[in-house]
């Protein structure tokens, strides 16, 4: 039985998430010791010196949308996530953003259970203002698509199949639920499929612990090798060993 | 009293409360521990639930953090998995309570 991430990392013209992923993948190989796919473009992949155990898989990614970012609409290549049952090389395995940095092996117990698919339904903010999760933005319950473990059983597979479903008529389930955002958001393409094949009932297999997020309003002043240090009006803090999703793209640049 | 030094309290009392609470939201993620395929929160709770069960029987049924259920063969190997990780992490936590009690 084989464990490994994979990542989906896509340059734009306006963030170089290739310098995201080298962070990602330097914590993975040092945290979770487990080999790495990297799904990318061939224009990204120019970036990517040649890692042991990094497989890279080139493709050609859709580029129709966009995601809101500090106040203006930036181009986001989100699209190919919904193939990741088939780009994966691996029995298991764990999806990963690659602004998702991994400070910690705690993912590691989730490849070890019986769970098939897990995903996080909860977040925790860090910088303790809650700026994450806005009211009313869908009639149903999001869940993140930022971390996720799967296996190849059948049930995944129909899982990936819906997502894609899901992915290709998004307008109609973005009104059917009400969805806020105009763009396409994996988060929503996840909640949609596991709410539709759970048979539209609220079911409690998600991971049990909130995912930890830094808002996107947060600076990232530095990261190190175990730690994120952030700003937000004057005020600098620290996060140290804990696995976290940051969502300012600006700071890989700067550690 | 000088208004810069209420503000400065009010810093490191909001300082001190993120900290606080990231650091046992850490807590809890390490206490997440795999055993026999189903997933535990190595917290005071479980723990206290096994050690009872395990009074009363050699193999008894629990619910996962997912509400499945798991036979328990060996009460004694789970019993030492979940306190040994949920001293591991009580112990992170105590380090980091120390240093945070030296800044007040």
């Amino acid at each position: 039985m084989t464990t490994g991430v994979l990542l989906y990392c896509f340059d734009t013209p306006v963030t170089a998430y290739h310098k995201l992923a080298l962070k990602s993948i330097e914590l993975i190989q040092k945290n979770l010791k487990l080999p790495i796919t990297v799904v990318t473009d061939h224009e990204t992949h120019r970036h990517f010196p040649q890692f042991a155990g990094v497989t890279y898989i080139l493709i050609k990614q859709q580029t129709k949308n966009f995601r809101f970012y500090r106040g203006q609409n930036v181009p986001w290549y989100n699209m190919e996530r919904a193939n990741a049952y088939d780009h994966s090389l691996y029995d298991t395995t764990l999806l990963l953003d690659c602004d998702y940095l991994c400070f910690t092996s705690n993912l590691l117990e989730l490849s070890k259970s019986e769970h098939d698919f897990l995903l996080h339904d909860k977040v925790h903010d860090i910088s303790g203002v809650n700026k994450i999760i806005g009211k009313l933005e869908a009639t149903l319950p999001i869940v993140w698509a930022t971390v996720v473990m799967f296996k190849k059983t059948e049930r995944v597979k129909m899982i990936f199949d819906m997502i894609k479903h899901v992915q290709n008529n998004y307008e109609h389930f973005r009104n059917l639920y009400r969805i806020k955002f105009k763009n396409y958001r994996n988060d929503y393409a996840f909640a949609i499929a596991l709410h539709q094949l759970d048979g539209q009932i609220a079911t409690p297999k998600f991971i049990p612990t909130p995912m930890n997020m830094l808002p996107h309003e947060f600076d990232v002043l530095e990261t190190t090798e175990t730690s994120v240090v952030y700003k937000y009006n004057k005020k600098v803090n620290v996060i140290t060993d804990t696995d976290v999703h940051v969502l300012d793209k600006e700071f890989a640049s700067v550690g | 009293m000088d208004i810069g030094k209420l503000k400065k309290y009010s810093d490191l009392a909001h300082d001190i409360t993120v900290t606080k609470r990231n650091s046992l939201e850490k807590m809890r993620s390490r206490q997440i521990m795999a055993y026999n395929g189903r997933l535990f929160r190595a917290d005071a709770q479980t723990i206290n639930t096994v050690s009872t069960l395990k009074a009363h029987a050699k193999e008894f049924y629990v619910l996962d953090t997912n509400e499945n259920p798991c036979l328990v063969k060996d009460p004694d190997d789970f019993l030492k998995k979940l306190i040994e990780r949920n001293q591991e992490t009580l112990n992170t936590l105590s380090q980091l309570h120390d240093s945070l009690q030296r800044r007040t």
